[in-house]
């Protein structure tokens, strides 16, 4: 690796680890091993959204090309959000694309991500299914967010009626994450899951 | 007349510290040189552009390469010129 991302990601870990966001739990940055290519990151879900109380993680990859090109950065963490894949985890934001520049760091790229878990930008989605939903039915798309939230990310608000729900598909064999994916994906109606699971 | 609150919500700001010491591309301060360079001088000077900005000459080249065919300030994003 070149000489300048490994010195500049030395110089950013030790920014965030003394920056107030870090201190208030907000945002963790943490080196897998010695490796400055792979960084686990972490990011507190914004107060009053359905991703409230959770906490996200990120795989970050630093090309040898760092400052130049952006880090590569997608969710470890499963979420349910329209710039955001709910299969793989990749996430549509500008700033990782066309629009990053040199001068812009890690830390400016989780508080980022964070902003775009208070607000999510429906018309440039990453996860079509879940864009629609935001926009045609944006209740049940925060409930389904939240129950997200619960299930993957430490989040602390339950749903009784999607958990008996997802027990009634777990019954049938289907697998836990499947049947979360088909209900969220089909506005929690059973029989268009059961179709679509089993057709 | 009591005020009580119902309802807070928290709004996360931030913005690019202007750093005049260090160079924004590599983080280095300008006193020494870039990453590429050995000595410090004349070899490794500081550009300046139009937007007030500046950076080590050696890593706004290599950002520009980078950002091919667009020209942006690497801190600000306004069209680069030099000053
Ligand atoms: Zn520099
Ligand atoms: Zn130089
Ligand atoms: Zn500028």
């Amino acid at each position: 690796m070149s000489n300048i991302a490994a010195q500049r990601i030395q110089r950013e870990f030790n920014e965030v680890i003394k920056s107030d966001e870090a201190q208030k739990f907000s945002i963790k940055l943490e080196m897998d091993g010695s490796d400055f290519r792979h960084i686990n990151g972490e990011i507190a879900g914004p107060p009053d959204t359905p991703y409230e109380s959770g906490n996200f993680k990120l795989e970050i990859k630093i090309p040898d090309t760092y400052p130049f090109n952006p880090p590569k950065v997608k969710f470890l963490t499963k979420i349910w959000h329209p710039n955001v894949s709910s299969v793989t985890g990749a996430i549509c934001l500008d700033i990782l694309k066309d629009q990053w520049a040199a001068a812009m760091t890690l830390r400016v790229v989780l508080l980022s991500l964070q902003a775009l878990l208070a607000a999510a930008e429906p018309d440039d989605p990453q996860d079509a299914v879940v864009a629609n939903q935001y926009k045609e039915n944006r209740a049940l798309f925060t409930s389904t967010a939240r129950y997200w939230t619960t299930v993957h990310a430490g989040g602390k608000q339950l749903n009784p009626d999607f958990d008996k729900k997802i027990h009634t598909l777990l019954d049938l064999g289907v697998e836990k994450h499947q049947a979360l994916v088909a209900l969220s994906a089909c506005d929690w109606n059973l029989d268009r899951a059961l179709e679509q699971i089993f057709s | 007349m009591k005020v009580k609150i119902k309802k807070w919500t928290g709004v996360g700001t931030w913005s690019y510290k202007v750093d005049y010491d260090n160079c924004g591309i590599c983080r280095q301060p300008f006193h020494g040189c870039c990453p590429y360079c050995k000595w410090p001088g004349e070899t490794c000077p500081v550009v300046w552009g139009q937007c007030t900005h500046c950076f080590h000459i050696h890593c706004m080249a290599k950002w520009l390469k980078a950002q091919e065919p667009r020209e942006q300030c690497p801190l600000c994003r306004q069209k680069w010129r030099y000053a």
